[in-house]
């Protein structure tokens, strides 16, 4: 009878797929924004601050780029199109891994033991605790920008763009994730790796400029090494170069969820090797 | 006063230690300083040779690529991540220990954190400093200015600082420190001349943003640095306004911190 139950639990524990996990991350995520929401000036302080930010962006986009109408063959439009497409495309690294900037102190201070304990998997536990509404705030930015160049370009709304829209949207926030991801575990191995984050945190400035702007050695590194050039260039081609798409934009989805994969890979790796130092 | 000035260098003397610790940080900082170089470098070369003209608002390429090198590498000395360990502080009850001290809380910050000031200074600023003078030979004079940039560079580290710090006293009110940070660096980068050229600003901007003190902290030091034989009405005019705004504001920042500390709880400990 004993034995019954016990392969009964372990089938249970398998059986954990999708909808087991997205059930618990709306409970945990529930909790988060309960918790937030009881500091109601903290949230409107939040609220004008993502505002007061993303304005700041445009000013300072407008007046680099408001006075000439192409840059390096691409028009004010364009750019404005690869603007508002980062803008979205960092939103889901921001809303559902933003408690990957606390990992480095929850590791040092010894807290991060308390994640290893629940019968769920660990990275998964670890970034639903926290969503970070406020997140979202730019999400209304970038919409609003890139319907605006959208509209301008005089692209034509048809379903299957919008839908490679959508999937070139998809791909580049894997990438941002990913990397976001990367730098945050590589606290598991090195001390104060904020700076890793912070640089990574950066490289979605870099990616709303078109890749082209660079010579052919930094267009290498940003699209080999450090891959900015897949958080909004190569994916937002297909919108914009529909006749001439190179073949990385084509491997980008495949590519982004590789580069996802292997990022929560890293983690889980420093998860594991995480012995409880600290106090 | 000789035992005050003691007590504020030994901390600046444990921050310098406390920084050397941190070598791979250093390294990883320079790395992300020479990426974010390289990135405004072709930036501003595509939209000079779209603008198809050698002067853009009364500056070449060359004088903008300085002006933003050194841009960068002065925010990487004044960038101290106050705010952060403010609130962090605030939130995990430290703050309470740091209260007692025998020392002011918003001096002891700062000397706290003044040893990461000077080692940055030494190991980014100066070295970034004299490549470009090294390479552009002659875009930078050496004379009086370089006394000039430091009298504003002093300037510029107070009124910078005790911008950090309002906004670290905001987070007494609130309890995120991201989105405030965020903003802060926003703001301060784009009101500053930190990252475009005050002289590339719409005419209306610059009308209210030349009365801010933002400017003091990037824009003054720097155009002073880069201005040969500048008239003493210029110098005095500039450094006066540096000079005001550092009182201005250090003053506003002892009192709102004051205010604020009585109204406020700190959970933890």
């Amino acid at each position: 009878m004993k034995n019954v139950t016990g392969n009964e639990s372990g089938a249970a524990i398998k059986r954990r797929g999708l909808v087991f996990y997205t059930k618990i991350y709306f409970k945990i995520i529930a909790q988060d924004i309960k918790s937030k929401m009881s500091y109601r000036a903290d949230f409107i302080i939040s609220t004008i601050g993502i505002i007061a930010t993303n304005i700041a962006g445009f000013i300072a986009f407008i007046i680099m780029f408001g006075k000439f109408p192409s840059i390096n063959g691409w028009s004010y439009y364009e750019i404005l199109f690869l603007y508002g497409f980062s803008l979205i495309s960092i939103t889901p690294t921001q809303c559902l891994l933003d408690n990957n900037w606390s990992l480095r102190r929850y590791v040092y201070d010894g807290d991060f033991v308390k994640y290893c304990f629940r019968p769920i998997n660990v990275w998964f536990y670890y970034v639903s605790e926290v969503f970070d509404v406020k997140g979202l705030g730019q999400l209304v930015f970038g919409i609003g920008a890139l319907v605006y160049a959208w509209i301008k370009l005089a692209i034509p709304v048809e379903f299957l763009l919008i839908m490679k829209i959508i999937v070139a949207l998809v791909t580049a926030s894997l990438f941002m994730m990913a990397l976001q991801n990367a730098a945050a575990a590589s606290c598991f191995w090195i001390q104060n790796s904020f700076w890793l984050l912070d640089i990574s945190l950066k490289m979605k400035d870099y990616a709303k400029y078109p890749i082209t702007i660079f010579n052919d050695v930094f267009r290498f590194i940003f699209t080999f090494i450090l891959p900015v050039a897949f958080m909004a260039y190569y994916p937002s081609l297909v919108i914009l170069r529909p006749d001439n798409v190179p073949v990385l934009t084509w491997l980008s989805p495949v590519l982004g969820v590789a580069a996802f994969y292997g990022s929560y890979k890293l983690w889980m790796k420093g998860a594991s090797k995480y012995d409880g130092s600290g106090s | 006063m000789k035992n005050k000035l003691k007590k504020y260098f030994a901390l600046t003397r444990l921050g310098i230690i406390e920084t050397f610790q941190w070598r791979l940080a250093l390294f990883v900082m320079i790395l992300g300083n020479l990426l974010y170089l390289t990135l405004i470098y072709f930036l501003w070369k595509a939209i000079f040779s779209s603008a198809g003209n050698d002067v853009v608002n009364g500056m070449t390429f060359e004088m903008t690529m300085v002006y933003l090198v050194l841009a960068t590498s002065l925010y990487g000395v004044v960038e101290l991540y106050i705010v952060w360990e403010i609130g962090r502080n605030i939130q995990n009850g430290k703050i309470v220990l740091d209260l007692l001290r025998p020392i002011k809380y918003k001096h002891y910050v700062f000397w706290e954190n003044s040893g990461v000031l000077v080692v940055n200074f030494l190991v980014t600023f100066i070295p970034t400093f004299v490549i470009v003078v090294i390479m552009t030979k002659g875009t930078i004079p050496l004379g009086w200015n370089l006394l000039y940039f430091i009298l504003a560079f002093v300037f510029s580290i107070v009124i910078n600082y005790n911008i950090d710090f309002i906004v670290g006293t905001i987070c007494l009110y609130t309890e995120s420190i991201w989105g405030i940070n965020i903003m802060k660096q926003m703001i301060v980068a784009l009101l500053s001349g930190a990252t475009i050229p005050l002289a590339f600003f719409p005419e209306k901007f610059v009308a209210v943003v030349k009365y801010l003190p933002f400017k003091a902290i990037y824009d003054t030091p720097l155009t002073l640095l880069m201005t040969r034989n500048p008239g003493w009405q210029t110098v005095i005019s500039k450094l006066g306004f540096s000079l005001f705004w550092m009182i201005a504001i250090s003053a506003f920042s002892g009192f709102f911190w004051r205010i604020s500390i009585k109204q406020v709880t700190v959970n933890g400990g």
